[in-house]
């Protein structure tokens, strides 16, 4: 048994430089999960059936298959029919897309668990259908949502570990790197889970705070 | 589309799903063991006894899934332990595993209200009979629901053990698509097993979960 962490101390600059990116795609792909996840369960409520069905169908399948999968064919698909774009984008993309599915699927849970009175009030006010759903329904059903959707970006700050698989220079790339050069995998893999444990422990007291914050507000 | 080579592929993916099967359920049995220890261990009177536990749940929670799975596979070295590819894949999904199903089991254990267990207690049965033929009984419903979503993640999860060449699913379909440059097709037929599996499983928990609040009504 020998442990030696002095690489991985020599080699800190990488190991944050991976840990700015982390953060960066986690970052962007929250808001596309975030934003795309409202559009598609909103969609999937109110919109035409030509829009509404292959929706459901995107969900059931996103939701039907490994995260790792989906980047595969991300990655490897869009090359299949001439589309070549970065690993990063791909790596964006594919999160973004993936954790959709699942904000879809609880946004489509709170909005329908937003009482009918409601509506009901808001369109008797004089409201129209569009109105009523933009400052009535979503504002409430996003309140609700946020402890899940809380919940689900800090599945996904770990899931961008997986990126790396794809060739995206994140934290664990970046360490695979350092290990090629320095052959200390154990020592680097512990390190980059210390850094994911802090930055894990920091989201989530944040969210915490936050929730608390709203709560005192309703 | 080429249909042919869809048609072809399926016995070596059918092949490949049932490795994606028996490591998953190995892994849920493991990660079963691990957890009902930690539920006993936190419920302890000891603080030694409790506090391993609650370090060992937070750092597994707290890490990536994927990071952890390198740990176990090239971290070995460090200690000179070598596990073999599958072998370091089980472990490491049913130890992370573990973890959250401990959490699902003392969710539902105290989801159960606590005047159950003071009037059991009261009427004379012991902590050991109040725990066995009282609050398990009101317990295991939710439990069902909780264990069966963490079983569909180990199944998602289960593909991540490709990385380290266990050959299921996610892996065959890469080696396949490696001589035949047909991602979309070989992507599309894994899709179809991880979506029957899935689908399969949930639909069994709902089934049990039906079943079992059926029984209790009874």
């Amino acid at each position: 048994m020998n442990f030696d962490f002095t690489p991985v101390w020599e080699n800190i600059p990488t190991l944050l430089t991976g840990t700015g990116y982390t953060l960066l795609i986690a970052l962007f792909a929250a808001i596309i999960s975030l934003v795309g996840g409202l559009a598609v369960s909103l969609t999937t409520l109110y919109g035409k059936k030509i829009f509404s069905y292959p929706l459901r169908f995107f969900i059931w399948l996103f939701m039907g298959t490994p995260l790792l999968l989906q980047l595969y064919l991300l990655y490897f698909g869009l090359g299949q029919v001439g589309i070549l774009i970065p690993a990063l984008l791909t790596g964006i993309l594919g999160l973004g897309i993936h954790y959709m599915a699942y904000n879809a699927d609880i946004f489509r849970a709170t909005i329908l668990s937003i009482e009918k009175g409601q509506t009901e009030a808001a369109r008797s006010l004089g409201f129209g259908r569009m109105q009523t759903l933009w400052f009535f329904i979503v504002p409430q059903a996003i309140f609700r949502a946020l402890p899940q959707l809380g919940n689900n970006m800090i599945i996904m700050l770990k899931d961008t570990s997986v990126l790396s698989v794809i060739g995206v220079t994140e934290l664990v790339l970046n360490a695979q790197f350092e290990i090629a050069n320095t052959f200390r995998p154990f020592e680097f893999y512990i390190s980059v889970a210390v850094i994911y444990y802090f930055l894990n422990l920091i989201l989530e007291t944040s969210l915490n705070l936050f929730e608390k914050k709203l709560e005192g507000r309703r | 589309m080429d249909f042919d080579l869809m048609w072809q592929i399926t016995p070596l993916l059918l092949e490949a799903a049932w490795i994606t099967v028996t490591i998953s359920v190995l892994a849920f049995i493991l990660g079963l063991v691990v957890a009902i220890t930690l539920v006993i261990m936190r419920s302890s009177a000891f603080r030694i006894i409790r506090w391993p536990a609650r370090i060992y749940i937070s750092v597994i929670r707290g890490t990536p899934f994927f990071v952890q799975l390198l740990i176990f596979y090239y971290g070995g070295s460090a200690f000179g332990i070598n596990l073999e590819a599958y072998t370091a894949g089980l472990l490491a999904i049913g130890l992370n595993g573990g973890a959250y199903m401990s959490e699902a089991i003392r969710g539902s254990l105290i989801a159960v209200d606590k005047g159950q267990n003071e009037a059991s207690r009261s009427l004379g049965f012991s902590r050991m009979q109040t725990m066995i033929s009282v609050i398990l009984p009101q317990a295991a419903g939710l439990m069902i629901r909780s264990l069966g979503v963490l079983g569909v993640i180990i199944i998602k999860g289960s593909s991540l053990v490709s990385i380290i060449s266990v050959v299921e699913l996610t892996y065959q379909s890469q080696r396949i698509i490696s001589s035949t440059y047909k991602p979309f097709e070989v992507f599309a037929v894994s899709a179809a097993f991880y979506l029957i599996l899935i689908y399969g499983v949930i639909s069994f928990v709902d089934w049990l979960y039906n079943r079992y609040t059926r029984y209790l009504s009874h």
